[in-house]
């Protein structure tokens, strides 16, 4: 008994004493990144890293006025060998688990993100929860150099700033990793990112002084949804046509439509999308492929600026609703005939879904199907109902004379 | 011989231990000193029955007298009255008892009143019976007491002598009687001070053996409620009392219990301790297989179903076997309070228990090794209060732990005037300046609170202390392999509890082996009404328990 027992104390005292706290790291030795850019110059890969300063973060802070995050930067010709020579600036090594934004220079992805992407998915340290957005007109590292007010961390702004706008204002989209990898290998579909800008002066959002105001100078604002190509961008989506092709992807959660009160009046009325379905189908007809897209919206009436409109007369809702369905129908023709016209790739998965319907089809045309999409007809059906007109019934603008 | 060792084992051990360091030799524990100490203990036995050899009482009255005198070293609350009965008072007879266990009040009057008073009045010379036998006429008709037994050897005129009995002997007579007339000092029947309830009876047990078993007695008048009583300690000689319910108890069981406290050779019995450790199952485990408690109505509870106490004179605790390990998770209050709240209570204890278990290693764990399981905001948070933080979190933590527990033992073992002098310093000097040093994180101050707190909450003391020692194992572990060596630990924790037993109950029941109908009070506790049947493996014969039904409105017609 006695003996059987210390022979099994050594084994287990060796294997818990002696192979001790392998990758083992404490929390005040790492680099929490929260961003990460990435641009290229020359050949090289340029990393640029926005590493939380918790000290000047946390709640309780003593407050040292130093600025919540800093970024460091660095090259190498790949992007691992780039984020390790951050070593030699930073006291700790970058942890990347916590990566809430990734942000690709406009100029990198025109040249193409298959490469960068590999490694991000590959490596196990990294989530793929993270948001990826694009630099629109300028470098990725000039986008995390800005400060920002009411969210301290930079990162944080532009991961809730996309979520947010997504669900209330449309014209953005959220991608992670997973879901970009799977537009990316997908013939079916191709990739969209949406775009980040700097409203204001670059510079000055660097220093402190920027978030010290109550006006800052310098803003990070999202701008539009770029068209990739392969793994290229090759163009930009207005406000308008991105806002047309969230809604075919059925995530518009909440938007405003405006429509004019009566033909070509200036005054106008505006809905509140409250919920809207995506039906987006490809058939084949006669050999050739069709798509279709179907819109189920709901909403209320939000804003009234005219003064004759009755609200309370059935007529008036019937005549609104077909008036936002004109306009989400507009909206989407628009994004679907720029992508046919000017930038000929099937950014909506017309292809995916004709791919389902029709796999046999699929085969045939899976190769040069980008070329079939731009002479493919598709038809948009919406189908609006106004659910409630708010808290007052007729506007008040009525009675002021 | 062998068999013999094995029984001694835990018995001879203390001392051995004791004896080894007083030697100062090899502190290895051999055989051989074993077999010594058992040769030596049989030896003390022999000098025992050296004197019951020849002890039959003597015929002499003042020799008697003489020997208790010899044998005692003229201990001076050993009384001893010599006293003449008798209208010419040429009779000669000695009343011995030893002062403060008996209730003088009833020595005077019952005892040597009648002998000294009232006789004078009969009229001896004339009376037949006294003529025939004397003792028999004095127990007969003289002695106005109801518990008297007949004594013919020193053993037990010594036992009944120091036990609290008066000792009547004559001269002339080969024998005396041993008149039961139990009193003196106690502490009357105290309020519950560790199993606390709201609703509920208070009284507590108290270190009277008879008021305990009366105690029980009052909360079940069924002539099933048996005891059973023996002496267990060469030296002590205490009372040991064992309870059960006859056709409700498992007969093996009891056997089993009575079989172990056979087993016990050992001069001293002086609390419940004592007998758990000499009787458990295994003595290698963190956790209690013997539950124990001082309240009749928890007693009561258990013996219907069909466990067995075991009283100790002279501790307010009744020993209750066999325990599971749910019955720690379970108070008084459960089955007093609403079903409802107490099903709550007991899934917040169980809370508690792995909050208390888990809790620091699983801070040690997540921050040192598994970091992208925190969310961004908490992991942000943590790194800014363990910025400038100088050790790792496992020693933090192991300093924390540690304070902690030198504070509670500190706590426990203080005058009771001064624990809130420690209370102070340890809230204010240890938590706050520890942190504003910087020397442990305030996130840590909140782990270690939050587990001592849920510590408390386990309505057992006993299983809070098997998770106060392991949380340092399960610490190492987490420090070491991080979350993987949490699951290892917990796997063989996990393990080890299902392979006890307690008097051959499986200690996991109803969970491992699962027993569907014994859920109604484990995790949950059902209804009153719903509780329809003892527990499977505890009694196994009498299960049938109620048969009230559930409480609904009278139908309409």
């Amino acid at each position: 008994m006695r003996r059987s027992l210390g022979l099994l104390i050594i084994p287990v005292l060796s294997l818990t004493l002696l192979s001790g706290c392998w990758n083992r790291i404490e929390l005040n030795e790492l680099a929490i990144m929260v961003a990460m850019g990435i641009d290229k110059s020359d050949d090289q890969y340029v990393v640029t890293a926005q590493v939380v300063n918790p000290g000047e973060v946390a709640a309780k802070s003593v407050g040292a006025g130093k600025t919540p995050v800093s970024t460091y930067q660095e090259t190498g010709s790949t992007l691992l060998e780039a984020i390790r020579r951050v070593t030699t600036i930073a006291p700790r090594k970058l942890y990347g688990a916590h990566l809430r934004v990734l942000v690709i220079g406009e100029e990198l992805a025109k040249e193409g993100i298959g490469k960068v992407l590999d490694l991000l998915s590959r490596d196990q340290e990294l989530r793929t929860d993270y948001f990826i957005v694009v630099a629109k007109g300028t470098k990725a590292e000039n986008i995390l150099k800005v400060l920002t007010t009411l969210e301290t961390i930079p990162a944080n702004k532009l991961y809730a700033s996309l979520e947010t706008s997504e669900k209330a204002w449309a014209p953005t989209k959220t991608i992670t990793l997973d879901e970009l990898i799977a537009d990316l290998v997908s013939k079916g579909i191709q990739p969209s990112i949406t775009g980040v800008q700097i409203k204001g002066d670059q510079k000055t959002g660097e220093s402190k002084k920027n978030v010290e105001q109550i006006e800052p100078d310098s803003l990070l604002q999202y701008k539009g949804i770029s068209v990739f190509k392969g793994d290229k961008l090759i163009g930009w989506l207005s406000e308008k046509e991105s806002k047309g092709f969230n809604y075919t992807q059925g995530k518009v959660n909440s938007t405003i439509v405006e429509v004019p009160c009566t033909e070509g009046s200036e005054k106008k009325v505006g809905i509140e999308l409250i919920r809207t379905k995506a039906n987006l189908n490809g058939t084949v007809q006669n050999g050739s492929p069709k798509g279709t897209v179907q819109i189920r919206a709901e909403g209320n009436v939000a804003e009234v600026q005219c003064k004759k409109l009755d609200l309370t007369k059935t007529k008036t809702i019937d005549q609104l609703e077909k008036k936002v369905e004109q306009d989400i129908k507009g909206t989407i023709e628009a994004a679907i005939s720029k992508a046919q016209e000017e930038f000929e790739v099937d950014m909506f998965g017309f292809g995916e879904a004709i791919h389902r319907s029709n796999p046999d089809f699929w085969k045939k045309v899976k190769k040069d199907w980008n070329q079939q999409f731009v002479d493919m007809p598709v038809e948009v059906k919406v189908d609006m109902k106004i659910r409630r007109i708010g808290t007052i019934g007729n506007s008040p603008l009525n009675k002021i004379k | 011989m062998r068999a013999f060792l094995r029984d001694e084992f835990n018995t001879t051990k203390i001392g051995d231990n004791e004896r080894k360091s007083v030697q100062g030799g090899s502190m290895r524990f051999t055989k051989k000193s074993l077999r010594r100490r058992t040769k030596s203990l049989s030896k003390q036995k022999q000098n025992n029955s050296d004197s019951t050899e020849n002890n039959g009482l003597n015929r002499n009255l003042n020799e008697n007298i003489q020997h208790v005198k010899d044998k005692t070293g003229n201990s001076d609350d050993i009384i001893v009255r010599e006293i003449h009965i008798g209208q010419d008072g040429n009779l000669k007879a000695g009343v011995l008892f030893t002062e403060g266990l008996i209730d003088n009040v009833s020595n005077q009057n019952f005892i040597l009143e009648s002998l000294m008073v009232d006789i004078r009045k009969a009229d001896l010379d004339t009376n037949d019976s006294y003529k025939q036998n004397p003792l028999q006429y004095f127990k007969d008709s003289v002695l106005t007491v109801g518990d008297i037994k007949d004594i013919t050897d020193y053993d037990v005129l010594f036992a009944s002598l120091l036990s609290g009995k008066v000792i009547f002997l004559l001269d002339g007579f080969a024998q005396g009687y041993a008149i039961g007339m139990k009193g003196g000092k106690d502490r009357g029947v105290p309020e519950a001070t560790i199993e606390n309830t709201v609703r509920g009876p208070k009284e507590a047990y108290t270190e009277n053996l008879r008021t305990n078993t009366a105690l029980l007695r009052r909360k079940i008048k069924d002539q099933n409620l048996w005891l059973e009583s023996k002496k267990i300690g060469t030296v002590t000689k205490t009372d040991i009392s064992i309870a059960y319910m006859n056709g409700i108890a498992n007969d093996k069981v009891v056997d089993e219990v009575r079989e172990r406290l056979d087993r016990i050779e050992i001069d001293s019995i002086l609390e419940t301790g004592y007998i758990e450790e000499l009787i458990q199952d295994e003595t290698y485990t963190p956790f209690p297989t013997i539950f124990h408690t001082e309240r009749p109505d928890v007693t009561a509870g258990a013996l219907l179903e069909g466990r067995i106490a075991i009283f100790v004179d002279g501790t307010p605790h009744a020993l209750l076997v066999p325990a599971l390990f749910i019955q720690f998770f379970q108070t008084a209050d459960d089955y007093y309070q609403r079903a409802d709240i107490t099903t709550i209570l007991r899934l917040l204890r169980f809370l508690g228990f792995f909050i208390a278990l888990l809790a620091p290693s699983l801070y040690i764990a997540i921050t040192t090794f598994h970091q992208e399981m925190l969310p961004t905001g908490l992991l942000i948070s943590l790194a800014a209060q363990r910025e400038g933080v100088p050790f790792p979190a496992f020693i933090e933590a192991l300093m924390m732990e540690v304070t902690f527990e030198i504070l509670r033992e500190a706590g426990v073992r203080m005058p009771k005037a001064i624990g809130q002098a420690i209370s102070i310093v340890g809230t204010l000097v240890i938590g706050t300046a520890a942190v504003e040093a910087g020397i442990v994180s305030a996130a840590m101050v909140i782990v270690v609170a939050i587990t001592a707190i849920s510590s408390f909450i386990i309505s057992s003391f006993n299983i809070a202390i098997s998770v106060r020692m392991l949380r340092f194992i399960f610490m190492a572990l987490a420090a070491s392999f991080g979350l993987f060596g949490i699951i290892i630990g917990l796997i063989a924790l996990v393990l080890h509890l299902c392979s006890l037993r307690s008097f051959g109950v499986p200690y996991m029941s109803p969970f491992a082996p699962f027993i569907a109908e014994d859920q109604k009070d484990a995790f949950f506790r059902f209804p009153r009404w719903a509780l329809l049947s003892r527990p499977r493996l505890i009694s196994q014969k009498n299960v049938e328990r109620e048969d009230s039904p559930k409480p609904r409105p009278k139908e309409q017609k």
